[in-house]
């Protein structure tokens, strides 16, 4: 779809606790610090979960709040102005309620309408596309939030010299976070224009690249992995899927790719993405990553990349963001110009 | 009409005790109405199912918590006279004051002010009760009494120098009030206005006449517009309101709730008997107050009517509202009434309509009418174009209008139309250090209030932590006792407010009191103390050093050709060559020294080690910038240039031992002494190793300092030439701030710091030591170390010269520093006395008010009628102590306790003599004015008959502590 008014005037991060390196994880986990550093490149990243102590220290309520609050208070604007909330996750504190809604609660928003999307690395898009729908006269001001919590998938208990490699590997590759903007129908000095978004589902047929399972009850089945990665097929899709996106949301919005400032890329580990980034070839840009030091954080990511390029960026400069969801193949993307 | 807004609120009702609780119960359609409580009247005597004579039908009515509670102490007044005041004064009073504090001001801040006082109330039954008593009359039971005195009180109080009216028009006293002051404001007469409604039921009097006169419910319930509707049900209630032409208010960025834009008043004239509606009257009220706000009647949302809910008057003020609503709108007008939740509450029942609206305005919901599930049909409320909110009703965006009538029993009628506030956006930003203050009137208070404070830090972003902390600074910073914590993000402020409140050290070392005067010294730090990217923090963190330091890079550029701020903060090591590290000290204690003169400190002396010296006589007025900046410039240029022969070294040995090696050899000199044992020694490097080894031998520690050339030796003397010229234009001007020069070892009287002084300060020996010894000796209490990191206070220290009492700061401590460290300086000052100009430690767009947590009184003293006619008593609550029995009792207090004259003084105000402390003022801590002191006076004259002899008025100007008048007593020569 193409925007016609849609700005982005505030945006919000929110990361818990300390930063977590690579010695501090292998010291948890039977993984090796050189290896992540080499073979992921991530070298920080944030938990719920306290390692130490084996404690949750915040749900993802707590987290979205925070980085909601955060974006509304950069944009200057009260909770009691929202007129809708929109989250994206794919690891909810609880299947009911929404977390938006504990979410909304803790911010002091109310008599609102909220959305909460089922979804992955898309999820982001998906909810600003969402919003920008939403945005009428009678609503001219929304909340878009993204985030994830791995802590129920982080089991400190058992021993985990017997996961097998592709289920061990989550442990260096996640981390949690929530990321939030405030979207308005109205410009406002500094605010970042958003031109055009791409948000597409293009799975038909291929098998998930990705499967997080979830339990209620009746437990899970012996033997069955609770997170899944196809790592081959990401490997091989995901570079080609972002050129697509790019090229895509270039064309729809009518851009030469000489007139970029800003990339903000899929945000895979400090070592695809940077590949990614050199297959995407548009030099003279400025790269905006941030999961070298905060990890995958799922729907957190494209607004923690937004949140650092809302500092950079100055009037009519031009920023392309792309993300792919692997789960089932989700393309996903979106142009912003600055205001 | 001029849009006045409505910038603070606060209020209590039954069942509400703040104006979020008051909403919470509004949105949820709840009520406060419960039975009469024990300490009003005897119920079971004034009652009757029947309603006979002299009775009352209900049993029940809206009755406000704690009515009886105040905190004398904080307002200083004297139990006895607090006791003799009308509860209605004691509430208006802490109701006024935390309705300011609401409005994102100090109410200290308004003293002086031509701030006008409005208050509407309609019954005075402590009046009605105390005056009868005529045996127990005495003057504060005058003064404490009567309407006028409600408004008063406060003026006096808060020193408020605009008109101060007591509004009594029966049942729209409060809005009556209320158009007054939006008059007053239009009129330009007051800037600030201050609208109270009071209404305390002490007596079932007029339970009793609305009965008699058919108008009470029997279920004590205000029914309004419901088809139960069967009279009223009486209320109580305390709301004051702080208004504010828009036009200032938006101009100081306060935060509006909604906007008055236009108010009308009027009479029933001859109607149909005295209190009698009249529905022309109304309807023609409510046209005026349109046409002056100059919108149509189809242009309002929301009406909130009198609504009563009596049938008869429900039945007339919805046919004067059809008149206007009838027609020509496209959705009914939402229409309610407050009195279903909170009962009639008389003199307060507009200023709770008032509040509601502006409540509902700025939370864009109307709320629900309680008891209009089933409206009363013969009011045919669609057909007059009104409609009830059954449950909460969310407000369309953009401006929205609402109109709020109050009718009178006695035929005046007001009507106010209220818009919403226009949007404002006031962008915050993360990462400025700030300073969050809380001040309170005894420490007991201080740690209550900064508890509540501490409870709305956590839903406060990090981004907005710069705006709390500002609002802190300019709404809750300016009582005696004073707490302070500086940082940078949220997570810091609140961990050290909750460990000053969790632990009793924290809490010493996080609290003040005012009044002191500090004497503060600043000491700006030499070379060698440069490191790579120094300041850089403080530069991120601190707009007034950021601006300063911003300024000296502009002064700088055209001498040194690049700028200093990119050089400095590239971060490389370069910055220990003096080319660069003199222009770069220089600019940044210029700049973190401007930053605190910025602040508001005002130093009793500069005092700088070396080239320290230019940032000292620049900020101290001797020196201008610009002569400083090209000076400095050319100082580190020619050094630079000078070959590196030389070498220095710091030496732990006297001076007399020091000085004769150093004599003997050309080129060597004592470059600094500062301190008796404390030396440098500076010239051609292998005479000054010869030396060093010597006095090695001798046993003195022998330091070698990392420095690129021998500084104030001989070997300086080749840029003596060229500097000195260039020097020669320099204006030396006569210093504001007086300045110890290192030079000369001692103040500089008169002295100009022209070239030839800069000259000879090239070569001359920094003595440190004696000019330290002579700043000590005007006793300063602290000493502020400006510069990159702490040299000069660690070398104060270790010569034992600075004595541990003198407090040293440190507004950067080094390369690990976290750029909060200016914020704490001003944070400690303060604490000790300072009064800081607040709003220049943050960025213009953070200098925005927010709303806190308002003023929490104390709730131990409680003062209130004993029986129907009777004597009044202090009364305490089970389990409470007695009032003012928490404050800390001095150990002087403990000795006096049994001293004649304290009991005397105790008595006269109804304290007990242990919280008689000796450095009690009579006036401000006691509440002891001229007349109490005159009584005060006659009693102490018949214990002391030498007294008799002084006039008294001559002795109370001259007595101004408990401490004062103790000594009047014992030796009464001394002061006659």
């Amino acid at each position: 779809m193409t925007a016609s008014d849609a700005y982005v005037v505030g945006t919000g991060s929110a990361l818990p606790g300390p930063p977590v390196d690579n010695a501090e994880l292998a010291r948890h986990f039977p993984v090796n610090a050189e290896w992540i550093e080499r073979f992921i490149g991530t070298r920080t990243r944030h938990f719920a979960v306290d390692l130490a102590t084996g404690e949750q220290r915040t749900g993802l309520a707590e987290l979205a709040a925070t980085a909601a609050g955060q974006a509304l208070a950069k944009a200057g604007v009260e909770p009691d102005e929202v007129s809708f909330v929109v989250l994206g996750t794919a690891s909810p504190d609880s299947l009911m309620p929404a977390t938006v809604n504990l979410a909304a609660d803790i911010l002091g928003i109310d008599r609102v309408p909220t959305f909460q999307l089922q979804s992955g690395c898309a999820g982001a898009v998906q909810a600003l596309e969402t919003a920008m729908a939403l945005l009428s006269p009678d609503r001219p001001l929304g909340l878009v939030i993204g985030g994830d919590v791995c802590a129920k998938h982080m089991d400190l208990r058992r021993g985990l010299g017997k996961l097998p490699p592709s289920e061990l590997v989550n442990y260096a590759i996640f981390g949690d976070g929530a990321g939030a903007a405030v979207l308005s129908a109205q410009p406002a000095p500094g605010a970042l224009a958003v031109r055009h978004v791409l948000n597409r589902f293009t799975g038909l047929g291929r098998p998930p690249g990705q499967v997080i399972n979830w339990y209620g009850a009746a437990g899970r089945a012996d033997g069955e992995q609770p997170v899944v990665e196809d790592y081959k097929a990401i490997e091989a899709r995901v570079p080609v899927m972002a050129g697509e996106i790019l090229w895509e949301l270039l064309d729809r919005t009518g851009w030469d790719a000489g007139t970029i400032s800003y990339l903000l890329p899929p945000q895979l580990s400090g070592v695809m993405t940077p590949r990614i980034v050199k297959e995407l070839g548009l030099p003279g840009t400025v790269e905006v990553s941030v999961v070298a030091e905060v990890g995958n954080n799922g729907n957190a990511l494209p607004f923690l990349q937004l949140d650092r390029l809302a500092e950079m960026v100055r009037p009519g400069e031009r920023a392309v963001a792309v993300a792919v969801e692997s789960s089932k193949w989700l393309k996903a993307g979106f142009t912003l110009e600055g205001v | 009409m001029t849009p006045v807004a409505i910038v603070g609120i606060d209020c209590r009702f039954a069942g509400a005790g703040d104006p979020e609780q008051f909403w919470e119960l509004l949105r949820r359609g709840e009520e406060g109405i419960g039975p009469v409580p024990p300490q009003r009247w005897d119920v079971e005597r004034y009652v009757s199912e029947d309603g006979r004579p002299g009775t009352a039908n209900s049993r029940l009515g809206g009755f406000i918590e704690d009515a009886e509670a105040f905190d004398h102490e904080f307002f200083g007044i004297s139990p006895k006279e607090a006791a003799a005041l009308d509860p209605q004064q004691r509430l208006v009073l802490q109701t006024v004051w935390r309705a300011i504090e609401d409005a994102t001001i100090d109410p200290r801040s308004l003293a002086g002010s031509r701030t006008g006082v409005f208050v509407g109330l309609m019954s005075s039954e402590w009046g009605n009760l105390h005056m009868l008593d005529f045996e127990g009359l005495t003057p504060q039971r005058g003064s404490g009494n009567g309407y006028c005195m409600v408004a008063n009180r406060v003026s006096y109080h808060l020193d408020l120098k605009g008109p101060s009216i007591a509004v009594d028009t029966a049942c729209s006293s409060s809005l009556m009030a209320t158009h007054l002051g939006v008059s007053a404001l239009v009129s330009g007469e007051c800037d600030l206005v201050v609208v109270a409604g009071v209404n305390l039921m002490l007596t079932p009097a007029l339970s009793i006449f609305y009965t008699q006169a058919g108008l009470s419910a029997p279920d004590g319930r205000c029914k309004p517009f419901a088809a139960a509707a069967d009279g009223i049900g009486r209320g109580e209630g305390v709301g004051v309101v702080v208004l504010r032409r828009l036009e200032d208010a938006m101009a100081d960025r306060q935060p509006v709730y909604a906007v008055i834009e236009g108010s009308a008043a009027n009479q029933d004239g001859r109607s149909n008997g005295i209190t009698a509606p009249n529905r022309w009257s109304q309807r023609e009220v409510m046209a005026r107050a349109l046409e002056r706000a100059g919108v149509a009647a189809r242009d309002l949302t929301f009406v909130e009517a009198h609504g009563t809910g009596t049938i008869l008057g429900d039945m007339i003020e919805v046919n004067a509202l059809g008149e206007l609503h009838g027609q020509g709108r496209d959705e009914p007008c939402w229409l309610g009434s407050v009195k279903g939740n909170l009962g009639h509450t008389e003199g307060a029942a507009g200023i709770a309509a008032l509040i509601k609206t502006s409540l509902a305005m700025s939370k864009r919901t109307v709320p629900p009418t309680r008891h209009s599930r089933e409206e009363n049909p013969r009011l045919k409320l669609r057909e007059n174009g009104l409609r009830l909110a059954k449950a909460p009703v969310q407000l369309p965006r953009g401006r929205v209008l609402a109109g709020v009538s109050s009718f009178g029993l006695g035929g005046t009628n007001v009507h106010v139309v209220l818009g919403s506030a226009p949007p404002t956006r006031w962008p915050a930003r993360d990462g400025e250090a700030g300073v969050l203050t809380v001040s309170a009137a005894s420490p007991e208070a201080l740690r209550r209030n900064a508890a509540a404070l501490l409870g709305t830090l956590g839903a406060t972003a990090d981004a907005q932590l710069s705006q709390v902390c500002f609002s802190s600074n300019r709404v809750k910073a300016s009582l005696r006792h004073r707490l302070a914590v500086a940082g940078r993000d949220r997570a810091t402020i609140t961990g050290l407010l909750s460990r000053a409140l969790s632990d009793d050290a924290a809490f010493e070392a996080a609290t003040g009191r005012a009044g002191a005067r500090p004497r503060t010294g600043m000491l700006f730090t030499g070379q060698g103390s440069q490191y790579p990217a120094m300041t850089r923090r403080l530069y991120e963190a601190s707009p007034p050093y950021r601006e300063r330091l911003d300024a000296v890079d502009q002064a700088l550029r055209p001498h040194l050709g690049y700028s200093l701020v990119d050089a400095l903060f590239a971060g490389g090591e370069e910055i220990h060559d003096t080319g660069l590290a003199q222009p770069a000290l220089f600019a940044v204690e210029y700049a973190m020294g401007g930053a605190l003169l910025d602040l508001g400190v005002r130093p009793a002396f500069m005092l700088g080690h070396s080239v320290g010296e230019y940032a000292a006589a620049c900020l101290a007025g001797a020196l201008d910038l610009e002569d400083a900046a090209r000076l400095i410039v050319l100082r580190g240029a020619l050094m630079r240039e000078l070959p590196r022969s030389g070498s220095m070294i710091a030496v732990k040995a006297a001076v007399e031992d020091v000085r004769p090696l150093v004599d003997a050899c050309a080129d060597v000199s004592l470059a600094a002494v500062n301190g008796p044992g404390d030396v440098v020694v500076s010239g051609d490097s292998a005479a000054v190793a010869a030396i060093g080894d010597r006095l090695a031998a001798g046993g003195a520690r022998v330091t070698r300092l990392t420095v690129s050339h021998a500084f104030h030796s001989p070997l300086m003397r080749p840029v003596l030439e060229a500097f000195g010229e260039a020097a020669a234009t320099v204006t030396a001007r006569t210093p504001s701030v007086p300045v110890i020069s290192t030079l000369r070892g001692r103040r500089l009287d008169g002295e100009p710091m022209d070239g030839a002084y800069w000259t000879e300060h090239i070569e001359g020996t920094v003595r440190f030591g004696d000019a330290l010894a002579v700043a000590l000796a005007g006793e300063p209490t602290h000493l502020v170390e400006v510069g990159p990191r702490p040299v000069l206070l660690p070398l104060a220290r270790r010569a034992g010269a600075a004595p541990a009492s003198v407090r040293g700061l440190v507004p950067c401590p080094g390369p690990a520093a976290t750029g909060a460290e200016l914020a704490e300086t001003i944070a400690a000052l303060y604490l000790d006395g300072v009064e800081p100009r607040w709003p220049v430690l943050y960025s213009d767009g953070q200098r925005v008010p927010r709303r806190l947590p308002v003023y929490e009184f104390a709730t131990a003293g409680r003062f209130w009628v004993d029986g129907a006619v009777a004597t009044v008593v202090r009364h305490t609550r089970p389990g409470e102590p007695a009032a003012g029995a928490a404050a800390p009792v001095t150990a002087a207090a403990v000795e006096v306790g049994h001293d004649p004259v304290i009991a005397a003084i105790a008595a006269v105000g109804g304290y007990a003599p242990a919280e008689i402390r000796l450095e009690a003022r009579l006036q401000e801590d006691l509440g002891y004015d001229s007349v109490i002191l005159m009584q005060l006076m006659d009693q102490l004259k018949a214990g002391f008959p030498a007294l008799g002899r002084i006039p008294v008025a001559e002795v109370v100007p001259q007595v101004a502590t408990v401490a004062d008048l103790l000594a009047l007593v014992r030796d009464p020569a001394e002061v006659a």
